[in-house]
C-alpha cells in the first residue's frame, strides 16, 4: 500500500499546457504498472492569470480507495516530488488564492526531491530557496524557462526531460521504461524519447541539509474566519494615498487637480494582504539620471507600482511590481528602463533610495545588471512576439540542451 | 420623459479637462494588490477611470476579470466604495445606485453632494448579456451615471470563450482552429457604441476609448461624468492572456488597434460625432491607416491566419472606412437616388 504525490509549480497561463502534459503523462505511465492515479489543478488557481504561480498535481496509488483518500483535500499536505518549471519561483510563490508567500519546497517531504528547470547552479538556487528543518534533494534539469501560452504547446522537450528526471529521482512512482512507453503512446517518439532518457541518465542530484537555504521569513497574513467577517461581507477599502514615504500631501492637495507636473509627491496605499511580486520573472531597473520625467512608466503601469518621489521621479515599488515590462516598452529614453531577470536580485529594496544615497554605487550596480542581462538573455521568451516565435525558441532550446545526441 | 416622482436637480462635480499627461492627477483609487495578469490593460483602465473620476465616486462592477481578479477572499485594491453586481446587470445596478443616492439625499438622510456613479462591465457582461440593462439605464435620463464597458474581446476571466465582441477568426477556447476548419469564429465584432448611440438619441455622451491614450481617456471619463444623464464609454483593452502576446506590448497593441483603423476613437456629444486622435487624422486623410497585419501578426490568437485570411480582414476594414455611410462607425446609409 503506497501513494506517491507529485506537484508541478508553474506560471499561470504561460506554462499551463506544460504542467498539464507532465501530470497527465505521470498518470498514464503509472497505469502501465497497474497503479491508479489522477491529475488535477488546484481549484483556487482557476481562473489562472498570466504569470501568477499555480499548481497541478499527480497522485498515484495502489488502490482506488487509497487514491480517493488523498484526493479529498484542497492541496496535498506533502508531496514526494515538487517540480518547479521556472527557477525564479525558487524565491517562493504567492498564489492568488493563498495569502502569503509559500516556500517552493513547503510541501516537499523529508527526503523528497525538488526538481527545478534552470541554468543556474545548485548553490545559486539554494540561496533563494527557503530553508527547511528536514533534508531533501535538489535536482536540476538544465533548461531555459519554457513560456508559451494558453493554447500553445511549445515543443522544446521540457516536458519529457522533466518526466525522465522524475523516473530517476522517484522510481517508486514509475520506472523509466513505463515512462518512455507512456511518452510513446502520446506520439512522442524519436528525439523526444532520447531527450527523456538522456536527462534521466545524466541527472545530478544534490542533497540539501536541514537549515540550508534562505533565512528569509516568508510573509503571511491572518485571515478572518467566517465568524469574524463583517456583516454583508463588507470589506474595508484601502486607505487613500499619502505623500512620499507616508509624508503629508500638503495643504494644497486636491485629488482632482494635483498632478505630476506640480511638486506633489505621492505614494499610493497598497492592498495589505496581497503583494503580487512572486508573479515576476523580470524586474525593471531604472536609470534615474537619464529619466526625462515624461510620466509614461507611472501612467501606464497597470499595477500602480510607481511612487512619485519629491524630486519628480518615479520609484517602482518592488513588492507590487509583477514584471509585465509595460514600463520598459513605453519609456521613450533608450536603456532608461531595462528588465532584468529576477534571479539576479536578493531583496525588494527601493532603487530610488539606493540612487539618492550613493549615485556611484547605484550606477555600478545598475550597469552590471544590465550587462549580465544582455549577455545571458539576448532573446526574451515571455510569450508570443511574431509568427514563428514559439517554433524558433523551441528549436534553439533543443539545440542548447544537447540531449538529442 | 415624465415621471411621477421628480428626482432632485442633480449637480455634477468640477472635473476639468486635462491637457497632456502631466495634468493627470496623482490620486490613486485603484491600487496595487489585484490578481490580474501581467500587463493587464483592463486593470489600467480601472486605474485611469478612477484617477479621472476622483475619490467621491461609487463603482459598481459586474462579473468578469475586473470583479474576480480584484476581490478574492477578504481583500480589495479599491480605495473608493465598490460593489459587485451580476453579469448582465451593470445597467440596472448603475440606475439603482444613482436612484438610491438621489432618494437618500431627497429625504435628507445623506448630505447633498454630487457623487459619481460608474458601473463597469466586460464585453461578456456588456456587449452580450447586459445589453438590455444598459439600454434601460440609458433611457433613465433623470440620473447621472456612466457605464464603462472594458472590452478585451472574449470571456477572458473564464479562460477565453468567444463573445459578441471577439474579432473574426480569433483563436479561443470556443473557436480553436483545426485541420479541417481553420476559421472557427465567423462573426464580425459587434458594433456596440454606434448601436447604443443610434438607439438612444437623448443620451448626451457616448464614446469609444483606449487606455493607451491616457489624457484622451481621462477627458472622456470626465466629460461623461459631468455632462449630465446616463452615459456610455466602450474601451478596447488588449489582453495578454486572451490575445497571446508578451505582456509588455499591451500599450503598443492598443495604439495599433487604432492606427490600423480596426478600432475607431470617437465621442458622440449631444448628437455630434467627434473623431479623436489618430482616428481623426485617418478620416481626414492626414495619415494613412497602417496595414492590419501589423496588429494581427503580433498576436498568437491570429497566428493561424493565412495570407488569404489577412487579406479578407484588411478588405473588411477598408470597406468600413471607404464604403460605410459614416466611415468606421455607421455601416448603413440612405438609398441611392435614381
Amino acid at each position: 500500500m503506497s501513494t506517491v504525490a507529485v506537484e508541478v509549480v508553474y506560471r499561470g497561463i504561460f506554462q499551463k499546457t506544460l504542467a498539464r502534459n507532465i501530470v497527465r503523462t505521470i498518470v498514464f505511465a503509472a497505469r502501465k504498472e497497474g497503479k491508479i492515479g489522477t491529475a488535477f489543478g488546484r481549484y483556487g488557481d482557476s481562473p489562472e492569470r498570466n504569470g501568477i504561480p499555480a499548481k497541478q498535481f499527480a497522485i498515484v496509488s495502489d488502490s482506488p480507495e487509497e487514491l480517493e483518500e488523498n484526493l479529498a483535500v484542497y492541496e496535498a499536505r506533502e508531496v514526494d516530488v515538487t517540480i518547479n518549471v521556472d527557477d525564479t519561483m525558487c524565491k517562493g510563490i504567492e498564489s492568488w488564492a493563498w495569502y502569503g508567500l509559500q516556500p517552493i519546497n513547503a510541501l516537499t517531504k523529508p527526503g523528497g526531491t525538488l526538481i527545478v528547470t534552470s541554468r543556474q547552479t545548485a548553490d545559486a538556487l539554494i540561496e533563494d530557496i527557503h530553508q527547511k528543518d528536514s533534508a531533501y534533494n535538489l535536482a536540476i534539469v538544465p533548461a531555459s524557462t519554457s513560456f508559451s501560452g494558453l493554447w500553445v504547446y511549445k515543443d522544446d522537450h521540457t516536458d519529457v526531460r522533466i518526466l525522465g528526471a522524475l523516473a530517476r529521482v522517484c522510481p517508486e512512482l514509475v520506472r523509466l521504461d513505463s515512462m518512455l512507453a507512456a511518452l510513446e503512446d502520446q506520439g512522442w517518439g524519436g528525439l523526444k524519447l532520447t531527450s527523456a532518457r538522456n536527462t534521466h541518465d545524466r541527472l545530478a542530484t544534490r542533497p540539501v541539509e536541514p537549515g540550508e537555504g534562505s533565512e528569509d521569513e516568508p510573509f503571511s497574513f491572518d485571515l478572518p474566519g467566517w465568524k469574524s467577517m463583517e456583516e454583508g461581507l463588507v470589506i474595508k477599502g484601502v486607505e487613500g494615498g499619502t505623500g512620499f514615504r507616508g509624508g503629508s500631501l500638503g495643504e494644497g492637495y486636491d485629488p482632482i487637480k494635483s498632478n505630476a507636473s506640480g511638486d506633489t509627491s505621492y505614494e499610493p496605499t497598497r492592498n495589505a494582504v496581497f503583494k503580487k511580486f512572486s508573479t515576476r520573472s523580470m524586474r525593471p531597473v531604472i536609470n534615474f539620471d537619464t529619466c526625462i520625467k515624461c510620466t509614461l512608466c507611472w501612467l501606464q503601469c497597470p499595477d500602480t507600482c510607481f511612487d512619485v518621489t519629491p524630486d519628480g521621479l518615479y520609484d517602482a515599488n518592488m513588492e507590487a511590481c509583477c514584471g509585465c515590462a509595460v514600463c520598459e516598452a513605453v519609456c521613450p529614453v533608450a536603456d532608461c528602463i531595462t528588465m532584468v531577470n529576477e534571479s539576479e536580485f536578493n531583496d525588494n529594496n527601493s532603487q530610488w533610495e539606493h540612487w539618492t544615497k550613493d549615485k556611484d554605487s547605484y550606477h555600478k550596480w545598475m550597469s552590471e545588471l544590465i550587462q549580465v542581462q544582455k549577455e545571458k538573455d539576448a532573446t526574451r521568451s515571455h510569450g508570443y512576439h511574431s509568427p514563428g516565435t514559439y517554433e524558433a525558441e523551441s528549436e534553439a532550446e533543443v539545440a542548447l540542451t544537447g540531449d538529442d545526441d | 420623459m415624465t415621471t411621477m416622482t421628480q428626482a432632485p436637480p442633480q449637480t455634477v462635480q468640477d472635473l476639468p479637462q486635462v491637457r497632456g499627461v502631466k495634468q493627470i492627477p496623482v490620486f490613486e483609487g485603484f491600487t496595487s494588490g489585484h490578481r490580474t495578469c501581467q500587463g493587464c490593460e483592463s486593470a489600467l483602465v480601472m486605474r485611469l477611470m478612477i484617477k479621472a473620476a476622483g475619490p467621491r465616486t461609487i463603482v459598481v462592477g459586474s462579473t468578469g476579470c475586473m470583479y474576480v481578479a480584484n476581490t478574492t477572499y477578504y481583500s480589495t485594491p479599491w480605495v473608493v466604495p465598490w460593489m459587485h453586481t451580476q453579469l448582465g446587470s451593470s445597467g440596472s445596478a448603475a440606475t439603482g445606485t444613482a436612484a438610491g443616492l438621489a432618494s437618500l439625499m431627497r429625504k435628507g438622510k445623506m448630505q447633498e453632494e454630487p457623487i459619481n456613479v460608474i458601473a463597469f462591465c466586460g464585453d461578456g457582461g456588456g456587449v452580450d448579456m447586459g445589453l438590455s440593462a444598459i439600454s434601460a439605464a440609458l433611457q433613465h435620463d433623470e440620473y447621472n451615471l456612466l457605464i464603462l464597458c472594458y472590452d478585451n474581446e472574449s470571456y477572458a476571466n473564464t479562460d477565453i470563450q468567444v463573445s459578441g465582441s471577439s474579432p473574426w477568426g480569433a483563436n479561443s477556447t470556443f473557436s480553436p482552429p483545426g485541420k479541417v476548419h481553420r476559421i472557427m469564429n465567423h462573426r464580425w465584432k459587434k458594433n456596440t457604441a454606434p448601436m447604443l448611440a443610434a438607439g438612444h438619441p437623448d443620451v448626451r455622451y457616448i464614446a469609444t476609448a483606449c487606455g493607451s491614450y491616457g489624457p484622451d481617456f481621462t477627458n472622456k471619463i470626465r466629460r461623461a461624468l459631468t455632462i449630465g444623464g446616463p452615459t456610455f464609454i466602450h474601451s478596447i483593452d488588449p489582453c495578454p492572456k486572451g490575445w497571446d502576446y508578451d505582456p509588455k506590448y499591451s500599450h503598443e497593441l492598443g495604439m495599433l488597434a487604432v492606427e490600423t483603423g480596426i478600432w475607431v476613437q470617437y465621442e458622440i456629444v449631444d448628437g455630434e460625432l467627434i473623431l479623436n486622435g489618430p482616428s481623426r487624422a485617418i478620416a481626414r486623410g492626414i495619415r494613412p491607416r497602417k496595414p492590419v497585419t501589423e496588429y494581427l501578426q503580433r498576436q498568437g490568437r491570429f497566428a493561424h491566419l493565412t495570407e488569404e485570411d489577412l487579406k479578407f480582414f484588411q478588405e473588411k476594414i477598408d470597406e468600413s472606412w471607404e464604403k460605410w455611410w459614416i466611415p468606421g462607425i455607421v455601416p448603413f446609409g440612405p438609398q441611392e437616388e435614381g
